[in-house]
């Protein structure tokens, strides 16, 4: 357990915590190559277009939906990057917004990521460069994010019933409509254009696409939890999560991917 | 245990732009069922209804899609509540239109064989599931037929996609299980 990383609530790191996480991302995004974010960030839409989002044919597999297991894969992978930009201890896992709590209903997006600067400097968790020259037309400009009223997140009663879902299927369609909805919510619109979480394209180079999804991977773990690691579709298992080399089987279990979501961990 | 019945889309209704609640969506055009279904062709008993919306396109802007039954005139300022007929939401999670060179986005430009390891092309229509009972089994009590009304609300959209029509799919299947 101790040698696990723990993610953590956005709205709980410590200063230490969110100083060294701010490190990573920033240090992160200064770097254009196969290291950084804007690569990461590339991944999932524009310009690769690798994201998984409900279900589609693979191979001999007719009607797969990979949500759940690919973003698992892929925030592991970005974690693993943002950790090795940040220098400073302790090294953090990425953190979970839960914009079904009763804070995320008053302030909507967590307080880490909402403000513009930090010290004086630009703070790496409000926005980042996007740099997609392959895209038509080019994009090179700053994120932008317009969230909409916080009242109308998700609630807790909504997750509560979403958990008690008995079926994989089922659990991964519902859980990705609620997900597709914060996407809307979180970009929103100043009137005239839409954020960048509000489309698939350019949603993961804003910061807080990471910490959506890991609240999505972490109530797949919570999930996982009352109703079993393997409870998946059978057929799903050996299926390979492009770019990443890792099968649908071998991420199943969050502790064997070396992290955790649990909340205290007490010694008697 | 399902049984199945079958509903076209017709997209009717002017286009309008209006605020809900305190944030900027857009409204878009309305879909109303151009049938009604016969409540007896429902089962007379069922634990959960659903609303399928079959070969829902997401290319364009992001939207929440409302769902009412039995309530023609629902439009962006109705509030979705159980009194309205209101049934549920499916969100679309937009891809903000193309970004590639001519054909990238192109559903049906490459043609599958039964040996292809590729994943079949990101923007295949979907389908999105809204969980009715509550709502189905209500206008049971109080009617003989149901029509269903969705009101898309746009969220968020690019430079490059149109938000008054942004709602399209195929057909809407109201599914029950026992």
């Amino acid at each position: 357990m101790a040698s696990l990383t723990v993610r953590k609530n956005a709205d709980n790191l410590s200063a230490a915590e969110l100083k060294a996480l701010r490190a990573g991302y920033a240090q992160a995004q200064t770097i254009m190559d196969n290291r950084g974010y804007n690569h990461f960030a590339g991944l999932h839409g524009i310009p690769n277009w690798y994201c998984w989002h409900h279900s589609h044919a693979q191979g001999s597999t007719a009607n797969a939906n990979l949500f759940l297991p690919w973003h698992r894969a892929f925030l592991l992978y970005f974690e693993k990057a943002i950790r090795d930009q940040s220098p400073q201890a302790p090294k953090v896992g990425l953190p979970w917004w839960n914009w079904s709590s009763a804070q995320s209903h008053l302030t909507g997006v967590p307080k880490a990521f909402s403000v513009a600067t930090v010290g004086g400097q630009p703070n790496p968790l409000f926005r980042a460069r996007i740099v997609a020259p392959s895209a038509t037309p080019p994009i090179n400009r700053m994120t932008r994010r317009f969230p909409g009223n916080p009242a109308a997140l998700p609630t807790q009663n909504q997750v509560e019933n979403l958990l008690n879902v008995n079926q994989f299927t089922d659990f991964t369609n519902q859980l990705e409509n609620i997900h597709d909805g914060i996407h809307g919510w979180t970009g929103g619109n100043n009137g005239a254009v839409g954020g960048d979480m509000g489309s698939v394209g350019t949603a993961a180079w804003d910061p807080i696409f990471w910490s959506h999804h890991c609240m999505i991977d972490r109530l797949w773990s919570l999930w996982q939890l009352r109703h079993g690691v393997a409870n998946i579709t059978p057929a799903l298992l050996p299926m390979v999560l492009q770019p990443f080399g890792l099968k649908v089987q071998d991420v199943l279990s969050t502790s064997a991917l070396g992290y955790t979501y649990a909340v205290s961990f007490v010694q008697l | 245990m399902a049984t199945k019945t079958k509903a076209r889309k017709s997209a009717k209704g002017p286009a309008a732009t209006a605020r809900t609640e305190d944030r900027n969506y857009r409204a878009a055009k309305i879909y109303k069922s151009a049938r009604r279904v016969a409540l007896d062709e429902l089962p007379a008993e069922y634990v959960r209804a659903d609303l399928e919306f079959i070969g829902v396109e997401h290319a364009g802007a992001s939207y929440e899609a409302r769902v009412y039954v039995n309530n023609p005139t629902a439009d962006v300022n109705t509030e979705p509540t159980e009194g309205n007929g209101y049934a549920g939401s499916f969100y679309v999670f937009g891809h903000g239109g193309c970004f590639g060179d001519p054909g990238h986005c192109d559903v049906h430009q490459t043609q599958r064989d039964d040996f292809d390891p590729r994943r079949s092309h990101p923007l295949e229509p979907i389908k999105k599931v809204v969980v009715a009972t509550e709502a189905i089994k209500a206008a049971a009590m109080t009617g003989s037929s149901l029509n269903v009304t969705v009101v898309p609300v746009v969220t968020s959209w690019t430079e490059k996609v149109d938000t008054d029509d942004v709602l399209k799919f195929d057909h809407i299947n109201l599914v029950t299980y026992f």
